[in-house]
């Protein structure tokens, strides 16, 4: 652990409120963070993820609630606001300055900057230093915002969608360097993404944002383990589910599939041998697509905390 | 190696490292790999890693050194193997059976398969 890590006491948001005009996207919403963490925050395009990322960060201002980041509210708190690192997917810059020069005046905003591991990550992603940001490919400005994001090595890091437009080959190089930097100076990280159960290994906990409210905050291991599928002729299936938390279907032909929240118990697995049910595991993707289509009414978020 | 999503990550990920100590490519008393080392090589988060090392631990199989690492215990394959001979049953004869009456052949069927197959 570096002393930043340790000494930081994590993101404590109550009541979080963001809208834009009559658009309420993000509704009294609640989240901690503890420092140190790798976390994904998933959910379906419009959820508010990128707004709940620029609010906590303060590139916005909240419409109601609290943040604090160890301890601080960080409006406009530069003590607080340089240990936040959030770069946009489509980030600004100026275009008069070249790639280079704005990786050289980056210091002057992170106290932690790592100038050695920003030059090695920029020439393994092959990022051009002298051409403007606004030249850059959409993969590039891709890479140069996760260069900027690990070489920072601000205590709360946050990524947007940060493989957009990355090639099969540098989203490895992404990974890899992302856990290498993260093993030698943990610090809370923050990624969104769509590409779940590419990225699930990564994350330590999962956050799910649907329609401006968090539906799901787990570890990665037990939001896997928090739904099960059981898959056989649909009547079988239909008299199996009878009294269960079934969060999705799908069938095919005579067959059902059935996705139902909750962990499969021996007695379960029994009954399923029985009438030729299978029970299989559910992927994190296909629980949170499942979750996105079901009606929530009572979150999975205060179970187990 | 490549995980399934059948089970957590830090099973699989301890399985295999047994797996490779049975196997001899960690002898006894030599270094298994650090969390980060696993992390970054897997492309997993390092406290999965530290989940999969720490099961490890707790079954006797690699042990701490304080500021050195993990180390393969003395008697650890022996251990691996006496565990995998009782699992034996469990993990390949059970399912074989299942299958067999399922496809309507009986443990005798079987046994003359096997039988045949080792002359």
């Amino acid at each position: 652990m570096t002393p930043t890590a340790t000494e930081a006491s994590g993101i404590r948001i109550q009541q979080l409120r963001k809208s834009y005009g009559s658009l309420e996207v993000l509704s009294g919403l609640d989240l901690s963070l503890a420092p140190g963490h790798i976390y994904g925050l998933v959910g379906p395009n419009g959820a508010g993820k990128t707004t709940l990322m620029s609010t906590i960060c303060n590139h916005t201002f909240p419409s109601g609630g609290t943040i604090l980041v160890d301890g601080e509210n960080p409006a406009e708190n530069a003590a607080v606001l340089e240990r936040m690192c959030f770069i946009h997917e489509d980030q600004p810059y100026n275009d008069a300055f070249s790639v280079g020069s704005i990786l050289h005046v980056m210091p002057t905003f992170y106290p932690d900057w790592d100038d050695a591991l920003a030059q090695g990550l920029v020439a393994r992603f092959q990022l051009p230093l002298e051409r403007g940001p606004r030249k850059l490919s959409r993969g590039q400005k891709s890479a140069f915002a996760i260069v900027i994001s690990l070489a920072s090595r601000a205590p709360y890091t946050f990524l947007d969608e940060p493989y957009l437009g990355l090639d099969p080959t540098a989203r490895e190089i992404f990974y890899e360097e992302l856990l290498a930097d993260y093993g030698a100076h943990p610090r809370t990280i923050v990624m969104s993404t769509h590409l779940i159960d590419e990225a699930a290994d990564l994350m330590e906990e999962v956050i799910v944002l649907h329609e401006g409210e968090i539906v799901l905050q787990a570890d990665v291991d037990d939001a896997r383990s928090s739904a099960y599928i059981a898959r056989g002729l649909a009547d079988e299936v239909r008299a199996f589910v009878a009294g269960r938390d079934v969060i999705a279907e799908r069938s095919l032909g005579r067959i059902l599939s059935a996705t139902i929240r909750g962990h499969v118990t021996a007695d379960d697995e029994e009954k399923a041998a029985a009438s030729r049910i299978s029970i299989e595991p559910v992927s994190l993707q296909d629980l949170i697509a499942a979750l996105g289509i079901h009606t929530l009414t009572s979150a999975l978020t205060t179970e187990n905390r | 190696m490549a995980f399934s999503d059948d089970r957590p990550i830090f099973l699989e990920l301890a399985d295999a490292i047994a797996a490779d100590v049975l196997a001899g490519l960690y002898p006894e008393e030599s270094q298994v790999p650090s969390t980060t080392e696993l992390a970054t090589h897997y492309r997993i988060n390092p406290a999965t890693a530290g989940k999969a090392l720490n099961r490890l631990v707790d079954a006797g199989i690699v042990y701490k050194k304080r500021g050195l690492g993990m180390f393969v215990a003395a008697g650890a394959p022996e251990a691996l193997r006496r565990e995998r001979r009782s699992e034996l049953h469990t993990h390949y004869i059970a399912p074989l059976l299942t299958e067999a009456r399922r496809l309507g052949l009986t443990t005798a069927d079987v046994v003359g398969m096997i039988t045949k197959d080792q002359a």
